[in-house]
């Protein structure tokens, strides 16, 4: 296999799922831990960012999830969803649900200034981060990134 | 008179049934007697890692990790389907060689079988 060829990027079976889920990870954790800082902080400049990051993670989840279900389909060959897989895809249906509904948060606040962010907005961006990791460290397994050595 | 052209019958029957009551007990040897080996996939691994067989021999993987995976051969000489939980994939090796194999999901799982 030649790493530079592009067949062997856009012809993968995993359908590249393994490197977009990268992206809403990322950019959700980050965008939480930068909401916090925000609040303690009281920073607009950062709250503004805030709401840019979970933009992006909200966006960057829909090529995520349909490249999951392409991986699905294409490298495991649609196999039943029982065990790892069934609670990766359970736990990944979550995570992009609790990163749709922390965006909808923070966008609501931006059409309409006035009614404030809501304080339990937080609990809802610290039950997303471990999710989310959970849903990382399943997805490990099925691609292989947590095979015991 | 009758007596030698009975005996001489019997011995033409018999001489005529022998050699395919010889013919059956190979076939049923081979059979039964098949060699057969196995392969364990368990725990992103594969019990034993190397295999070491005669000609003919028959090999079946079974999966019982909890997570799909393949068998395919380095060369690709023999490749499964995506195995689920409890499936098995099976190949027979006809030639003498060693035949390197991995988990196309999980390229780290490898095995080596070896066909004398």
């Amino acid at each position: 296999m030649i790493p530079f060829d592009p067949k062997s990027v856009l012809f993968a079976k995993h359908a590249q799922h393994v490197v977009l889920i990268h992206f809403p990870i990322a950019l959700f954790v980050a965008g939480v831990a930068f909401d916090l800082i925000a609040f303690w902080r009281q920073n607009r400049g950062l709250a503004a960012a805030v709401y840019y990051n979970l933009t992006a993670a909200a966006i960057s989840t829909l090529p995520a999830a349909a490249t999951g279900v392409l991986a699905w389909q294409w490298q495991l060959e649609g196999k039943h969803l029982k065990g790892i897989l069934l609670l990766h895809m359970t736990f990944g249906l979550l995570s992009t649900a609790l990163i749709w509904i922390v965006w909808w948060l923070h966008f609501r606040v931006r059409r309409t200034p006035e009614l404030g962010l809501p304080r339990y907005r937080f609990p809802i961006e610290l039950l997303g981060v471990p999710v989310v990791a959970l849903t990382g460290h399943l997805g490990g397994f099925l691609s292989g990134v947590n095979v015991p050595n | 008179m009758k007596r030698p052209l009975i005996l001489m019958s019997v011995a033409f029957l018999l001489l005529l049934e022998t050699p395919i009551s010889f013919g059956n007990k190979d076939a049923d040897a081979e059979s039964t007697n098949s060699p057969a080996a196995a392969v364990k996939i368990d725990n992103f691994s594969f019990n034993p890692p190397t295999v070491t067989v005669p000609t003919g021999t028959t090999v079946t993987w079974t999966n019982s990790d909890d997570i799909p995976h393949t068998v395919v051969s380095d060369d690709k000489v023999f490749k499964s389907k995506v195995l689920d939980t409890d499936e098995k994939f099976s190949y027979t090796f006809t030639m003498p060689g060693t035949y390197l194999y991995f988990c196309s999901i999980h390229p780290k799982m490898t095995g080596k079988v070896v066909v004398q």
